[in-house]
């Protein structure tokens, strides 16, 4: 097979969510010699682009979304090592994730990991129900391009200006973006985060941005 | 001034049968643990300490907020069934307790594995203290203001709690195991149900929480199999009228009300009361409960008078006719400002006073 074709044959597998074949196709443009920035670029963040062009037109729904961001994940896995050893630092930009204190529901947040780890970033999840103190001391230690904060109660969106309080004061002046189906312009403004997103899908795209802005694209 | 529960009652009875003999528009208000420990000033633990705690505080708290439902936490098939399931299985460690909110199981902790799944042992709610303490409660509410109390029931608010994200993957790389647990998680929500109708006495309706019907969440295809098939069994097992609630952002409520069933439907989504006058014309015989009140908008971050304008218009475009009731969805958050939420009742005293002429 045509390295080219194989490339097709990669976006092909991370489409369906085809952890496999997105594994095995990574594997042999790897050992074809291609480069890894290319492979991640023209085969990874081009699928990416068509799940979440199907995802928006509700061809896909979170099912799909999912398990094509495990593909990512999978083809990432092998990518990732040779990635770093090209750029010799963090990968392509590192995001602190948890959802706030007194909440302890995962799923949106999860689906966000595996989202942003999907594209190569660098994600450190502090799990559910994180202190607005345990942000701050991991951000401390961390420098995160991106802080995020997720949360389905309506109770969250205090704790989560509770927390943005906490970490600006700290002087942690990492990009902070709120998430949850609860969240809205207003409560956006109220919490003070840099911006929100209700779904995985808006967030990955906006994480994408604020990294960009930050790293250079 | 004393609460007047059967005249709240009346009204409930009159907007779910759509009758045209209805005083004013009901108030169907959550007032669950955040705002009754808020109110009474106590603790969850305290809350659910013994029935007659957790049955006068529920009281206190609906007369302070003025609803015309009176309804406990727990029977809402999601954190509290989940706790069943936690401590049917050995996994207590997986509950959270919290000063002021909701008791609840980490997502996914319980069901972590396909075999837990499989070996995952059905809870006799009987025997599991929380739901007892309830079964009680209930009963002194009923005794107390003839409020006849009712279950709460669902399948996917379960399956997320038990399951996590894995749910979702389930749905396509596993749809074997997922149905199994559909499966359990109804037997369960049976034995619910009849421990209820045995301890508390007959529910007038079954309030069912029908979280799978999210189209940003799955297809309606799927909805219907890991939700709508069961809801079918349900209502045919019961017999009683069930009202669907769905506080997501993207529900398929006339999908499913073309599919099944409903006395009502509950939710703030989408956020277009054009959506709901049409909704109301093509179902007439549906009640609405809330439309596009969301707790997460005026009433958290607006001012009284952003919430009274909310609720009037609400009322003027879906209350003349009947079937309908003012319902901030979901529960009453209890961060929001205690002015917004009183601006809720205030206003439905104002604008939701039959006859009302469409706005």
């Amino acid at each position: 097979m045509q390295s080219d074709e194989i490339l097709t044959k990669l976006k092909e597998s991370i489409i369906k969510g085809n952890k496999e074949e997105a594994t095995e196709h990574t594997k042999s443009l790897v050992e074809a010699g291609f480069d890894p920035t290319h492979i991640l670029e023209a085969g990874i963040v081009k699928a990416t682009e068509e799940v979440g062009k199907l995802y928006e037109r509700m061809e896909y729904y979170l099912p799909d979304l999912l398990i094509a961001a495990d593909a990512m994940v999978a083809a990432m896995d092998i990518l990732k090592p040779l990635l770093k050893q090209l750029f010799d630092e963090k990968l392509k930009g590192t995001v602190l994730i948890g959802a706030v204190e007194g909440d302890v529901h995962s799923i949106g947040k999860n689906l966000m990991i595996t989202l942003l780890e999907g594209q190569g970033y660098e994600v450190v999840d502090l799990g559910t129900d994180v202190a607005p103190a345990k942000f701050v001391e991991t951000a401390k230690e961390m420098k995160p391009d991106v802080i995020g904060l997720g949360g389905l109660l309506t109770t969250s969106i205090t704790t989560m200006r509770d927390t943005v309080l906490q970490l600006r004061g700290e002087n942690i002046n990492s990009k902070i973006i709120v998430g949850g189906g609860i969240l809205s312009q207003e409560a956006c403004a109220m919490i003070g985060a840099d911006d929100f997103a209700t779904d995985g899908w808006e967030g990955l795209r906006k994480i994408k941005t604020f990294i960009e802005s930050i790293r250079g694209s | 001034m004393v609460h007047d529960w059967n005249a709240s009652i009346k009204r409930i009875q009159s907007v779910l049968s759509g009758s045209k003999r209805i005083d004013r528009v009901p108030y169907f208000g959550f007032v669950l643990e955040q705002m009754i420990t808020r109110i009474c000033g106590i603790s969850v633990r305290t809350l659910f300490s013994s029935p007659k705690t957790y049955a006068h505080s529920t009281m206190m708290a609906n007369e302070y907020v003025n609803t015309d439902i009176i309804t406990l936490p727990t029977v809402y098939a999601g954190p509290g069934e989940a706790i069943a399931f936690a401590e049917a299985n050995d996994r207590t460690n997986a509950i959270k307790w919290f000063d002021n909110k909701t008791v609840m199981v980490e997502q996914g902790v319980i069901c972590k594995t396909e075999e837990e799944c499989e070996k995952l042992k059905i809870p006799d709610h009987s025997k599991v203290k929380l739901w007892d303490t309830t079964y009680e409660a209930a009963k002194i509410i009923y005794q107390k203001t003839n409020f006849p109390q009712n279950v709460g029931l669902g399948i996917w608010s379960v399956v997320q709690q038990l399951r996590g994200i894995q749910a979702y993957r389930d749905m396509r790389e596993n749809p074997e195991v997922l149905s199994t647990l559909c499966e359990k998680i109804y037997e369960s929500q049976m034995d619910s149900y009849h421990n209820w109708i045995k301890k508390v006495g007959p529910s007038p309706f079954v309030f069912y929480t029908g979280y799978a019907f999210n189209r940003s969440m799955m297809s309606f295809e799927d909805a219907m199999k890991y939700e709508g098939q069961f809801i079918k069994r349900f209502q045919k097992e019961t017999g009683v009228p069930f009202i669907l609630h769905n506080c997501g952002f993207a529900p398929y409520f006339e999908e499913i009300c073309e599919k099944i069933d409903f006395v009502a439907v509950n939710g703030s989504h989408p956020l277009d009361l054009n959506f709901w006058k049409n909704f109301k014309k093509k179902f007439p015989k549906v009640t609405i409960i809330g439309a596009t009140i969301d707790v997460n908008q005026e009433i958290l971050t607006g001012t009284p008078e952003d919430v009274e304008a909310k609720v009037k218009e609400n009322i003027l475009a879906l209350a003349p006719g009947g079937r309908y009731c003012v319902g901030p969805i979901c529960e009453l958050p209890g961060n929001a400002p205690l002015p917004n939420i009183m601006a809720i009742s205030s206003a439905i005293e104002k604008y939701g006073t039959y006859p009302i002429k469409e706005g």
